[in-house]
């Protein structure tokens, strides 16, 4: 029952997500002016990975964590830029992580998003969800990826 | 996961807990635990649900698949289940284990809040007072619970352990941690062996990065196809099928040549690491363990490892026919770059088979005429092979 339940959310995810993410491709296909050179290169594919974390959390809403995060980060990433990064680099340099678990759970804090707020267990539970959101999303960009080249 | 924690008689009065739960929760615990939090107010009782969707069901604790083959449900079953026994709540011991140990968790926040919360809403108060009317008979059969103002803590000990509530909620903490730990080892694939924490979350740790990779990987792919097609105003929009049977492949195109002409002032090296493994990935697949994603992304870093063994496995061999595929074009765009790459193979695998190699790549060299159409071949043999 529980099992049911799960596909068929991450179904309408992947459904919304894949909508979203295909709009954005297509637009940037029509603005973008396909110049050489690496650094346009790495810059749009950038931008297209941002495309696809942010679809994906406006797939899932903002009833996740993780989800909220990513579009509170988006919304904010035109404003303070650079201010973000430069103070993130230095908490990074100055903190020295515990051994054990505790490190291993600051590990998983820096990789899903918002997780530097939580406690454990929800910190578990969000991971949960996300994996199995950036799964589909991994998913569904192959298939794209795929249609696209053959 | 000890079932006696929990006594059947005294899991009824975990309502009025739930109360002071939902009531609370707005205030108390702001965005971390919102999915956890919904959940365990769904299993509990029919009034706390009845709160939590009178609230728009903001925590999206349907959206989980954690424990919520209670709360699927509406809320009328909900309700009916109210009815229908104590005994088949009392069995999800999960659900009051969590809310006792959110009642730690926030032991003195709720103290400060309590107060003023009851004046804040009084929707919410209705709702109280109709739980509060229909368990106190409850309540009061109940043993172990401090005076009905305070905290529930509704776990027992077994003999043998720790009775204070400290540790009473630190080991309804751990039991929580541990079944999500649980999901997760299900969640993730090859995860299932591994035993002990530590190694579970690096396990997890290293799936999602792995992931994260991919879409990274995905996304540079897809700007390479999707540039193209932009150049290319026939091919905009979504290429019919039978395009696949022309000679021109997309792969080919994104490892081929052309994408190296159009670099020739950047370091080449490192454009063709990110190239490879690029196709490390494409030929991998994508549902990959974390481990075989590891190394891949160590070796995606060390050319030599793809270009020398032959022997191992069809995966090298594919890298073979990839770097012969690559090494052409480089030497057709910039002629200085080639003896670099070559070094690069020699110093990291001294086994390396260099007749072979060499020979292998004079050959296509001598095609270079047809050098992209090779490629697209070579290329396209690739994906049969990984397709097989």
């Amino acid at each position: 029952m529980t099992q049911k339940g799960v596909t068929l959310n991450t179904n309408s995810h992947k459904i919304k997500f894949a909508r979203s993410f295909i709009r954005t491709l297509l637009k940037m296909r029509k603005n973008a002016p396909s110049s050489s050179s690496i650094e346009e290169i790495r810059k749009r594919s950038q931008r297209i990975k941002i495309a696809a974390y942010s679809s994906m959390a406006h797939a899932v809403g903002s009833r996740r964590a993780w989800s909220r995060a990513i579009l509170f980060k988006l919304r904010n990433r035109a404003r303070h830029h650079g201010m973000m990064r430069r103070r993130s680099m230095k908490k990074r340099v100055i903190k020295n992580d515990p051994p054990g678990d505790q490190s291993k759970a600051n590990k998983l804090r820096q990789l899903v998003p918002g997780g530097k707020a939580m406690d454990m267990c929800s910190l578990l539970e969000e991971t949960a969800h996300y994996i199995r959101c950036l799964s589909t999303q991994v998913k569904v960009m192959q298939t794209i990826a795929d249609h696209f080249s053959k | 996961m000890d079932p006696p924690l929990v006594s059947e008689s005294s899991f009824s009065a975990a309502n009025p807990a739930a109360y002071s739960l939902a009531e609370l929760w707005p205030f108390g615990g702001s965005e971390p635990g919102t999915g956890s939090l919904g959940l365990r107010m769904g299993n509990l009782g029919p009034n706390p649900n009845g709160f939590a969707e009178s609230s728009g069901n903001r925590d999206g604790s349907a959206e989980e698949s954690t424990v919520t083959e209670q709360s699927g449900g509406g809320g009328g079953s909900r309700k009916k289940r109210k009815e229908v026994s104590s005994e088949d709540e009392s069995s999800k011991m999960v659900s009051t284990s969590s809310a006792n140990d959110l009642l730690s968790e926030s032991n003195g926040k709720r103290m400060k809040v309590a107060g003023s919360c009851d004046d804040n809403d009084g929707s919410k108060a209705e709702v109280e007072a109709s739980s509060a009317a229909d368990n106190k008979p409850a309540e009061g059969s109940t043993q172990p619970s401090e005076p009905p103002k305070q905290d529930y803590i509704h776990v027992r000990a077994r003999r043998g352990q720790a009775t204070d509530s400290h540790s009473l909620a630190e080991r309804a903490r751990r039991e929580k941690i541990s079944e999500r730990m649980k999901i997760l080892q299900d969640l993730v694939p090859g995860c299932n062996k591994v035993i002990g924490k530590a190694l579970v979350l690096d396990e997890i740790i290293n799936y999602i990065q792995s992931l994260q990779r991919q879409v990274e990987f995905l996304s540079m792919k897809l700007e390479a196809v999707n540039s193209r097609m932009g150049m290319n105003p026939v091919m905009d929009g979504f290429p019919p099928k039978d395009l696949g049977s022309q000679p021109f492949d997309a792969s080919g195109m994104i490892l081929g040549s052309q994408a190296m002409r159009e670099y020739p002032q950047s370091s080449q090296l490192e454009w063709l690491h990110m190239q490879l493994g690029a196709l490390s990935f494409d030929a991998s697949g994508m549902m990959f363990g974390s481990q075989a994603m590891r190394e891949y992304a160590q070796s995606s870093t060390k050319m030599a490892a793809y270009a020398g063994n032959e022997r191992t496995f069809a995966g090298v061999t594919l890298k073979f026919k990839f770097d012969v595929l690559v090494i052409p074009s480089l030497l057709r765009s910039k002629k200085k770059s080639l003896p670099l790459t070559f070094e690069a193979g020699m110093q990291g695998n001294p086994l390396i088979d260099m007749d072979a190699f060499k020979s292998a790549t004079q050959k296509s060299c001598n095609e270079s005429g047809s050098a992209d159409r090779e490629g697209t071949g070579r290329s396209s043999n690739i994906r049969q092979q990984d397709s097989r």
